[in-house]
């Protein structure tokens, strides 16, 4: 393995990188696969060293391009393997390559090109590809949804990781679940604290706690005391979103709390009271705020009613008030 | 639209028989240029016109570093100036010829080079104080309006592509070359508001896609910049407010440069970017956009928004005020109506203009009295697309300030 050199701390010449590109043209020759296993070993060495060369070339002050070189490498490896034969079954890896890659470096637009070649090109069938590539694949790619917020593929990609993820690997499952969560939030369904405390995903504990209690105030601290970490993930922008569901949640409670003392009038919320528990929340909002929000949230179909404008009163359905999500995005 | 043509046709006799260069007319903008926007296309040329005094003889080639004049001297430029004046071409050419003249303004036609094209001489390339007065010069031409904003709008359109390709071509990436870019972006917002107030038919609606594609490349280029600036410890101190108008533009149409999503820019984003003031009020705007929060979505526009902001959103408005009719028509009581007075409040529009956008959207206005309102659950609500673009919002801040 070439090693940077001592005295100046630059990477060596990419004295692997052609070393890969003569092994590529001779795999591209033979035809078994017989040295797919090497050419995997050299796709995962090539990617490792082009990063430590770009983390080196910045600490040095240079532009640091060996990883850009390194994808453009493995493209021509995936193209040696995204052939009619044996070769194929080898292609997800150097996908999977590819992504880490992609992701790396923020050009995760590039990621689309390779996910066409396998998902609609006839020459690959999905189930052929070992279990680990099969894991991997659907982890970046169910990543890809959550940046994009189809949460329903998002959810089947995700899901499809973790059960297939081999159960001694906590890290990689912690990785699954960091975007899993969100996802399963959208659509309703709420993790225990036990998995969120074993997989150390407590950024989360707080947001469920919002969801499970209708506080709004505790989701928005939770949004702003994690901002960074949950910005950087790409994952903000799905809990933001949950705001509405914690508003549904706050007027269910209300409607439980009102049924208890008053059964017969407890279909009516009176939008003053909803402005007098945010306000207790420590949230400042007006009755035409509240009303904008309840129209938002009957719409959108988390409250079954109507609410009376000239009254200022919230009148629910008088069967199922508050229908559940089902595993459906709001 | 006729004028449009007309007065780029005169645009373009006068540009030719100024400079001397022969452009083309009925040049062709592409939906999707190339990278940095390479030129405006193949052109042809066009004769002068028999009284327009000939192009003046072009100067010996100029070296690198003084800019490359065509252009006719002083005394020749009054003259044209004092004979076209009154003439329906006369300020074009005034302008072009103006522009042409050593005292200020080098305003050169889009159609000069292309990227790949060869023979690219070095004193062919405007350096940065030249386009720099150029930027100022066409800012002043912004004010002019004396002709439809349409015709303004495509000659500074096609100027600034051709500023902005001369920096690309000189790879200049300092606080000039950023300063010139916010300056084009700036034009193109004000372009975004006036495009959308003055023209409701197919051919601006195209003018209004093609100019936010163009900001938005030109907002994507200078995000690269802000990048390479930042490497060197330096920092413009308006970034902020130009990475929230990336966020504002969220609210219109989707164009193909936004492809990645709006959760994958903020994770490449440093936190001092995405919690600054100007951020936070973009994104707590698209968050009460999608909240419903219509309310709290106008008064923080009303409240907050700096000029460029509030110039930006001012197209999306009516759609986001169509929206708001739509929940309450489907959310609301139907034998209590809904006051036009109030809404037109929340959702700051003068009345008489919430009737016609209620009216838009397939709503019945009743009346009681001196008492304006529309009845929720109407089945005939439908949003329109496209809708009429908005006069802003009603309440002025000088007003309330």
């Amino acid at each position: 393995t070439p090693t940077p050199s001592a005295a100046s701390g630059t990477p060596t010449p990419p004295s692997r990188r052609l070393l890969g590109s003569a092994f590529l043209q001779e795999f591209r020759n033979w035809e078994t696969p017989w040295a797919m296993e090497a050419m995997h070993m050299v796709a995962l060495e090539i990617r490792l060293l082009a990063e430590k060369a770009d983390r080196e070339l910045v600490m040095s002050g240079k532009n640091p391009d060996k990883l850009q070189a390194a994808g453009s490498f493995l493209m021509k490896v995936f193209g040696a393997l995204a052939v009619k034969g044996p070769k194929r079954v080898g292609a997800l890896y150097v996908t999977c390559q590819l992504f880490k890659i992609y992701f790396r470096l923020g050009t995760v637009n590039l990621c689309r090109s390779v996910i066409r070649s396998i998902e609609t090109a006839r020459n690959f069938d999905f189930e052929d590809f070992p279990v680990k590539d099969k894991v991997t694949y659907m982890y970046y790619t169910g990543r890809l949804e959550v940046f994009n917020e189809n949460f329903l593929v998002a959810d089947q990609k995700l899901t499809y990781a973790l059960m297939h993820c081999n159960p001694q690997s906590e890290s990689n499952l912690r990785k699954i679940l960091k975007f899993l969560i969100p996802v399963k939030l959208s659509i309703g369904v709420l993790p225990r604290r036990t998995l969120l405390e074993k997989y150390n995903l407590l950024e989360y504990a707080d947001i469920v706690t919002s969801l499970r209690r209708g506080d709004l105030r505790l989701l928005k601290q939770a949004l702003d005391r994690h901002e960074d970490q949950l910005l950087k993930c790409g994952v903000y922008l799905v809990l933001e979103k949950l705001e509405l569901q914690v508003y549904r949640r706050l007027v269910k409670k209300i409607h439980i709390i009102q049924r208890e003392k008053e059964p017969s009038k407890a279909h009516q919320i009176k939008l003053e009271v909803l402005v007098k528990t945010l306000q207790w929340l420590g949230i400042t909002m007006d009755v035409d705020e509240v009303e904008c929000i309840m129209a938002c949230l009957i719409y959108k179909n988390l409250i079954k009613g109507y609410f009376a404008h000239k009254s200022k009163v919230l009148v629910l359905s008088k069967q199922d008030p508050f229908p559940k999500l089902n595993g459906k995005p709001v | 639209p006729p004028r449009s043509r007309h007065g780029a046709k005169l645009l373009n006799r006068a540009w030719t028989a100024a400079t001397g260069r022969a452009i083309g007319a009925g040049a062709t903008r592409a939906a999707t240029p190339a990278a940095e926007d390479g030129g405006a296309g193949v052109k042809t040329a066009a004769a002068p016109p028999h009284n327009l005094l000939p192009p003046p003889p072009l100067p010996p080639r100029s070296s690198p570093a003084t800019p490359r004049r065509s252009w006719a001297p002083v005394p020749t430029c009054a003259r044209l100036r004092r004979e076209r004046r009154g003439s329906g071409s006369g300020i074009w050419l005034c302008l072009s010829v103006c522009a042409a003249t050593p005292c200020a303004r080098p305003v050169p036609s889009p159609s000069r080079r292309t990227i790949s094209s060869t023979g690219i001489q070095a004193s062919d390339i405007r350096p940065l104080p030249v386009l720099r007065e150029t930027m100022d010069y066409l800012w002043h031409l912004l004010n002019s309006s004396e002709y439809p904003f349409e015709i303004v709008h495509d000659f500074i359109f096609d100027r600034t592509r051709s500023v902005r390709q001369d920096l690309s071509i000189q790879n200049l990436v300092n606080d000039q070359a950023i300063g010139i870019y916010e300056d084009v972006i700036k034009f193109h917002i004000l372009s975004h508001q006036r495009l959308a107030r003055s023209c409701q038919d197919s051919d601006a609606s195209s003018l209004c896609y093609l100019n936010t594609e163009q900001m938005m490349k030109c907002l994507l280029s200078l995000f690269d910049m802000y990048h390479t600036i930042h490497k060197i410890n330096s920092q413009s101190n308006k970034e902020a407010e130009y990475y929230s108008f990336f966020v504002l533009l969220h609210m219109g149409c989707k164009i193909p440069k936004m492809a990645n999503s709006l959760s994958f820019w903020y994770s490449q984003l440093p936190a001092s970017i995405v919690r600054s003031k100007e951020m936070i009020f973009a994104r707590t705007i698209l968050r009460c956009y999608h909240l419903g929060n219509f309310k709290r979505f106008f008064c923080m526009i009303a409240d907050e928004a700096t000029e460029l902001q509030l110039c930006l959103v001012e197209p999306f408005l009516n759609e986001v005020r169509a929206r708001a009719l739509m929940y309450l028509n489907h959310s609301g009581y139907k034998l209590q109506h809904h006051p036009l007075t109030h809404l037109s409040d929340i959702l700051m529009i003068e009345e008489l203009e919430l009737e016609d956008l209620c009216r838009i959207c397939g709503l019945e206005i009743s009346r009681s009295g001196d008492t304006k309102a529309f009845a929720p659950k109407q089945t005939t609500f439908s949003l329109p697309t496209p809708l009429s673009k908005s006069s802003g919002i009603y309440i002025s801040r000088e007003i309330k300030r």
